[in-house]
């Protein structure tokens, strides 16, 4: 990891850390390698009839790696509408096929649990009780051991 | 009461901060007086835990970033006095007045300091060390503050809601190493220019289900701790024999941590057999 002073200041004051007391929709990315996880909640606005991410923050159980993955991509996703926010996830995960998956695990819980909460949105809009998705993680940051 | 208990916890946060900041005599009150406003913070949890009420420890994100220590002093202040307008009339509520009454006639008369720990200068008095040993110190920092932290607040939590007098001994030896590691890396954070309040713990680390098996993940975490201080003690032992001593100092306390968990793992199963 590059320790720059933008990576700092995500440490330091990460953006849109805790849970949202009047939240529309969560959703959880999960890592069932460790317990690690992620809660993303949104509050979700109409412009014009289409939903968009009005308000966005998350929790975790995770390294700070995935605090700093929560706050870039929760600053990026916020005022996105729903087809904005796939596009961000789809593009980070594609990313991060380039990356070690010990690198990559941790970032791919943040961008889950957006998907899994604007999945679980939609699912809601046919279905008022629809449970909150979890996504759990392809990738892995336990380093595996090496064959003998 | 749940709303005071969440008061109090924000205000023994920034206290704590505070004490961190300091580079005078202002330092060691800062602290003592942090540590009396978490007392108080466990005296109200046991009132609401009597009770039988739900609760969680939420809270608010405490902004810490200052230039002055004047500055935080006064918010400190203002906190405090709306802590005082929820206090009842009864021995505790009057105890905690008082304390408070203390706290404010000191942080008034203190002197002024300018603050560096917000810097980001990521230089340590006295120790030079290079851009690797400095980026490893730099990440231990941060993961291992809030990590101690969310420590003190699951031990916590367990304690107030155990009868258990053997669990609950060992929980407060584990709280009070939690508090010494969380202070001397708060103090190193500062030094740093990284000063940080930790992040909010999420509920379902400290209200445990399963107690068997948290004791296990805890003693594989403690065990990752341990390696994680020998690493960054191998990094920084060539540009700092004290920083590396008192890395292998802090890893080795954490062997007496794991010796602890087994021993409440072991009595735990005999007792839920």
């Amino acid at each position: 990891m590059v320790v720059d002073d933008q990576l700092i200041e995500h440490m330091m004051s990460p953006k849109n850390y805790g849970s949202m007391e009047n939240s529309d929709v969560e959703g959880i990315g999960k890592n069932p390698d460790n317990g690690e996880k992620v809660a993303v909640y949104l509050k979700i606005g109409k412009d014009e009839d289409e939903p968009y991410i009005e308000d966005i923050s998350f929790q975790a159980i995770g390294c700070t790696t995935t605090i700093v993955a929560g706050s870039m991509l929760t600053e990026e996703a916020k005022e996105l509408n729903l087809n904005g926010a796939k596009n961000l996830v789809n593009a980070t995960l594609n990313l991060l096929t380039k990356l070690p998956p010990e690198e990559a695990a941790c970032s791919e819980m943040v961008a889950l649990a957006i998907i899994a909460a604007v999945d679980t949105y939609e699912k809601r809009q046919n279905e008022a009780d629809y449970p909150v998705i979890t996504y759990n993680v392809t990738q892995s940051c336990m380093p595996k051991e090496e064959d003998q | 009461m749940k709303k005071l208990m969440i008061k109090l916890h924000e205000a023994w946060l920034e206290m704590l901060m505070a004490g961190f900041m300091s580079n005078s005599a202002n330092k060691e009150t800062l602290i003592d007086f942090s540590d009396i406003l978490f007392r108080h913070f466990t005296w109200i949890e046991n009132e609401i835990v009597n009770k039988r009420e739900d609760y969680n420890y939420n809270r608010t994100p405490v902004p810490i970033k200052v230039t002055n220590l004047h500055i935080i002093l006064k918010d400190i202040i203002k906190r405090l006095e709306e802590i005082e307008s929820m206090l009842g009339d009864d021995d505790l509520g009057f105890r905690i007045k008082s304390d408070i009454t203390y706290f404010k006639n000191n942080l008034n008369s203190m002197e002024d300091e300018e603050v560096k720990a917000f810097d980001m200068q990521r230089e340590l008095p006295d120790i030079s060390l290079t851009k690797e040993a400095t980026d490893a110190l730099t990440l231990f920092l941060f993961e291992e503050t809030y990590k101690e932290y969310e420590l003190i607040l699951i031990y916590n939590y367990l304690k107030a809601h155990s009868s258990d007098y053997y669990m609950n001994r060992i929980f407060q030896i584990l709280i009070d190493e939690s508090f010494f590691h969380l202070k001397r890396f708060g103090d190193l954070s500062a030094k740093m220019g990284i000063l940080a309040v930790p992040r909010v713990v999420m509920k379902e680390l400290y209200q445990v289900d399963d107690v068997i098996q948290f004791l296990k993940d805890g003693i594989d975490e403690e065990i990752i701790a341990k390696e994680e201080c020998r690493n960054l003690s191998d990094a920084v032992s060539k540009d700092s024999s004290e920083l590396a001593q008192f890395f292998d100092f802090i890893n080795n306390q954490e062997n007496y941590h794991i010796s602890l968990m087994r021993d409440a793992l072991k009595h735990y199963i005999s007792q839920n057999k």
